[in-house]
């Protein structure tokens, strides 16, 4: 028996040391240690050995198998490292299969993050209608008819024949703060809203202005807003939006639907501050018109103005993709031209 | 420069002429004593802390002869109405000085009394107009709003018809002054005038507005009318010129001094709170600050118990509330000064009005990209042409009544005719654009804004296009779609469309772009398009409850079959997919010809499937496309 199982070990032995792949020798192990190998079929012959022999059978199979195990593991360690020193020559330069995907347009990105840091300040997206009444744009914003502020955003009328829409009430909203009257007659405060969307101004086409333009209105009403909550959101929003480094500053203006009005100017991305043409040349570019609620828009919708206060602001969303891709001309973002838009 | 931004009144550049500075200001529509040079004056030393030197301005001497002239007052139309006689006065050309300054704010001289005239409003901010005093029939001057048509003739020569609602001044004959914008031609004056009426009004700002914006006639009267200029100083303003006229032209007083007027128009009280301060700015500024800012700005401030109480001059009739203080402590403490905080305060768990979720319009976006679509932006105003071009009814359009141009008239039903003219900028062997964006339906109870998805491609591959229609779907869990093809747009191709339906709703159309059109558009080749409703496609779409992975593997197998013509092979996968539950996925792997092969997977979740069960399965399947679609199986 002695003898039988030393012959096998030896026999194991030299296969293992001429096997030439993994494969193979897998297959000594299984045939040598497998739950049917031949070493496994000896310990069940360990009763036929005779009594005295027995301890001394044992003492030798548990050796054969743990010497058999130790030197499979070490040839497979062995073929492994030989075949990782092996490898043919690689070209890892070759570059991938192509696959055509498509781009989303620049509007789309910075909508994205931007509504992103929004609601990370609690606020939530409101989408309202671009044929709108002159009342949301203008009258429930304490701009009445015939005011001359109305001179700043000039009204595309929309004809109603047709409809029930009253005619010369119809337009096409000028500004997304006409979301503001909207939101507030329908809900008590507080609330914190952003208004994303398109807008449409009387005006002719040049590289800055267009007739058609995004804008995101925010608005913040509830009980002890502050002029500094302006300040250090729009402060907040520019710096997630164009990084730490950038410079704000604040200017005094005039909105009707503002008191005090605030006027917000970032230095040109394009120029570093230097001037250039799309700042007209003053390094700065006015990028975020706001301002503390007028407590008659909070009175129009029938909001306490004795008890809440609020602020408002609007982003030019067109301006912040422009200043963000320095793209110069402001019709670039809606001239669908693959030039441009692979671009992003 | 940037110190009077700061403060609100927008200097962008400066001139040096001389020893003068001209200030190229931007003046909002709230501050007409900004559109003066004393109101400048005034700000830049509150903005500096310096006090301004004031000018000099002589009483009116006494009339040396008495002029009948009867003004007919009417409050409606004129808040106030001052005005004076003068005799005998030599029209020249003004002095040099002068003259140097009506160039320099961008008028050209005319004579003493208009250059006076003209000065004056742009040094004290009120409008004034000057009459040839022996024109003025009967010497009585009417107010009255135009009944519109009515002919006149300005200084300036030119002739327009009066738009209704337009405040005219009339003589015993004839219109003389259209009130707030022109003078008339026939009482102007002139090189031979003698006497002359001086007059400073304050005109109703909403008819004058109406007036110049009907006439398209701006001029910077005008603009300081519509912002409602100092109803309490026309007097001081009358006196100014009568002195500049007497020291110029000559001339002496020939009337009393007329003074129409609505009210006393005297300064308001207004208080500021200092807790109502704190409340609005964020900050507590000293109170000897605060103090002094109202007090250069010549507010007056008082010391009340609680804050102040400030005496608002009639040249400040913006500030008509405690914000419009506030706004005044604010803006001259310097905003940029202002430390900056975050609102503290709650954020609301109810979901806001018009509460918009955009995650679905992002998903489409980024499945659409992955599928090599590529994001326009296009303009919602398209030309009547393309509307045309389109074959679509101009009548189911909303459309603008004042467009920009006939390029940007009508309101986009659709996203496709945009998508399709993008092509011309895009010469390339395939394009493929998409757009979410909103169209606009009109509808007789009104706009109906409805969000869509569209897409073009220009690759002849059908397959190729299709695939975004399809991951869409699917990305969605809309499952149980059916394609019909009656399609009511003209502009697809009447053999090569059809209309997505799921139940009653109707998802959208996809298909090609009609021949007609595309020939109109002088596109060539073929252009397929989709369109579908974002409402629809979000009220469809559902989240899908995970299932376990079955313990039984599935038997696949691929199985070629022959279509007779004209077949619809997405209506067999339907019938194989619908004829037995235990097939569990299929696809189109090839077409070759009229062959067809379609992978199947067969898996029973309770049982292994033997190859007799799917021998089983599969036969039955064949019969019943052979009975139903004429079928036969390839060898």
């Amino acid at each position: 028996m002695q003898e039988e199982l030393i012959n096998l070990r030896n026999e194991a032995i030299a296969q293992i040391s001429s096997v030439e792949n993994t494969a193979d020798l897998e297959e000594i192990r299984v045939a040598y240690l497998g739950r049917s190998g031949k070493f496994t079929l000896l310990v069940k012959k360990i009763t036929d050995t005779p009594s005295e022999k027995r301890k001394e059978f044992g003492i030798t199979l548990n050796e054969s198998k743990n010497t058999l195990e130790r030197l499979i593991s070490d040839k497979k360690q062995e073929m492994i490292k030989s075949i990782s020193e092996k490898r043919d020559w690689f070209d890892l330069t070759m570059p991938g299969s192509k696959l055509d995907l498509g781009h989303l347009h620049p509007l789309t990105k910075v909508l994205k993050e931007v509504k992103q840091i929004f609601n990370f300040l609690g606020y939530q997206v409101a989408d309202g209608p671009e044929i709108e009444s002159d009342y949301f744009n203008f009258e429930a914003l304490n701009i009445p008819k015939d005011h001359p502020s109305r001179d700043t955003q000039m009204t595309f009328y929309v004809d109603t024949k047709g409809t029930d829409l009253k005619p010369s009430e119809t337009i096409l909203r000028t500004q997304t703060s006409a979301m503001q009257g909207r939101v507030m007659e329908k809900m008590k405060p507080p609330f914190r809203v952003l208004a994303p969307g398109r807008n449409f101004r009387y005006e002719q086409v040049d590289a800055s202005h267009g007739f058609e333009f995004w804008q995101v209105e925010g608005f913040v009403v509830d009980k002890n807003i502050h002029l500094t909550d302006l300040f250090g959101t729009i402060n907040y929003v520019l710096k997630e939006l164009f990084g730490k480094e950038i410079k704000t500053r604040f200017a005094t203006t005039n909105f009707p639907f503002v008191e005090p009005g605030v006027d917000t100017y970032m230095q040109c991305t394009i120029c570093k501050g230097k001037g250039c043409s799309f700042c007209k040349n003053t390094g700065w570019s006015e990028i975020m018109p706001a301002g503390m609620i007028h407590p008659n828009v909070l009175k129009n919708a029938g909001i306490d103005a004795a008890k809440w206060n609020g602020f408002a602001f609007a982003i030019g969303l067109s301006r912040i993709v422009n200043l963000r891709y320095q793209i110069k001309d402001l019709r670039t973002l809606t001239t669908p031209d693959m030039r441009i838009l692979s671009q992003f | 420069m940037w110190k009077m931004t700061e403060a609100g009144l927008t200097c962008e550049a400066t001139k040096k002429v001389g020893d003068e500075v001209i200030l190229d200001v931007e003046v909002t529509a709230n501050r007409p004593d900004w559109m003066s040079i004393l109101g400048v004056a005034r700000e830049v030393a509150a903005i500096q802390g310096i006090k301004i030197k004031e000018l000099k301005i002589k009483e009116i001497p006494a009339a040396t002869a008495n002029f009948p002239i009867d003004l007919i007052p009417n409050f409606d139309l004129f808040e106030r109405w001052s005005a004076v006689v003068i005799k005998d006065v030599t029209i020249k050309p003004s002095p040099k000085w002068l003259q140097e300054r009506i160039t320099s704010m961008g008028h050209s001289p005319i004579n003493n009394i208009i250059d006076i005239t003209n000065y004056v409003m742009y040094e004290l901010g009120i409008p004034m107009h000057a009459f040839d005093y022996d024109e003025i029939s009967g010497q009585i001057m009417t107010l009255e709003k135009a009944g519109g048509g009515e002919s006149f003739t300005s200084v300036d020569g030119e002739s327009y018809k009066l738009p209704e609602g337009a405040m005219i001044i009339k003589d015993a004959e004839r219109i003389i002054d259209l009130a707030g914008i022109k003078g008339g031609q026939n009482s102007g004056i002139k090189n031979s005038t003698k006497n002359v009426l001086l007059h400073v009004t304050i005109d109703n700002p909403v008819l004058v507005r109406r007036a110049s914006i009907a006439m398209g006639l701006r001029s910077d009267a005008s603009a300081i009318y519509e912002r409602g200029p100092d109803k309490g100083g026309t007097v001081n303003s009358l006196k100014r010129a009568v002195g500049l006229i007497l020291e110029l032209a000559g001339g002496e007083i020939a009337s009393k001094v007329i003074d129409f007027k609505k009210e006393k128009f005297e300064p308001k009280n207004i208080n500021l709170t200092f807790d109502k301060l704190k409340r609005i700015l964020g900050i507590e500024i000293p109170e000897s600050e605060i103090l002094k800012i109202l007090s250069s700005l010549n507010l007056y401030p008082k010391k009340i118990k609680d804050g102040v109480v400030c005496t608002v001059p009639t040249y400040r009739g913006d500030i008509k509330i405690e914000e419009d203080l506030a706004e005044e402590v604010a803006r001259l403490y310097g905003y940029n000064k202002f430390p900056t905080t975050l609102p503290v305060g709650q954020v609301t768990e109810e979901k806001i009005p018009y509460f918009f979720d955009d995650s679905l319009i992002l998903k489409i976006k980024d499945l659409l990209v992955s599928c090599g679509y590529s994001e326009a932006k296009n303009l919602s105003l398209v030309s009547k042409a393309l509307v045309d071009k389109f074959e679509t009814d101009p009548k189911d359009y909303f459309k603008l009544i004042n467009p920009v141009s006939l390029e940007y008239e009508y309101l986009r039903v659709s996203l496709i005719p945009s998508l399709v003219t993008n092509i011309k900028l895009n010469p390339l062997d395939v394009l493929k654009l998409f757009e979410i964006d909103k169209v606009y339906l009109k509808t007789s109870r009104g706009a109906n804004e409805k969000y869509r998805v569209a897409g073009i491609s220009t690759g002849k591959n059908f397959r190729d296009f299709k695939t975004a229609i399809d991951i869409i779907l699917s990305k969605l869990n809309i499952e149980n779609y059916s394609i019909e093809f009656e399609v009511n747009k003209k502009y697809l191709h009447q053999s090569v469309a059809g209309v997505i339906k799921s139940s009653s709703h109707i998802i959208g159309e996809f298909g090609e772009i009609s021949p007609i059109v595309l020939s109109a558009m002088e596109i060539s080749g073929k252009v397929y398009c989709f369109e579908m409703d974002m409402e629809t496609l979000e009220k469809l779409s559902y989240t899908k409850l995970f299932s376990s992975i079955p313990l039984n593997p599935p038997q696949i197998e691929d199985i070629t079959l022959v279509l007779p013509p004209k077949t619809r092979v997405g209506e067999v996968m339907k019938a194989i997919k619908n004829s037995e539950s235990k097939i569990k996925n299929l696809e189109l792997k090839d077409i070759y010809k009229d062959s067809y092969t379609f992978r199947v997977w067969y898996q029973d979740s309770s049982k292994n499937l033997t190859d007799a069960d799917v021998k089983s399965i599969r036969d039955r399947i064949l019969t019943l496309l052979k009975s139903k679609f004429g079928t036969s199986l390839k060898d």
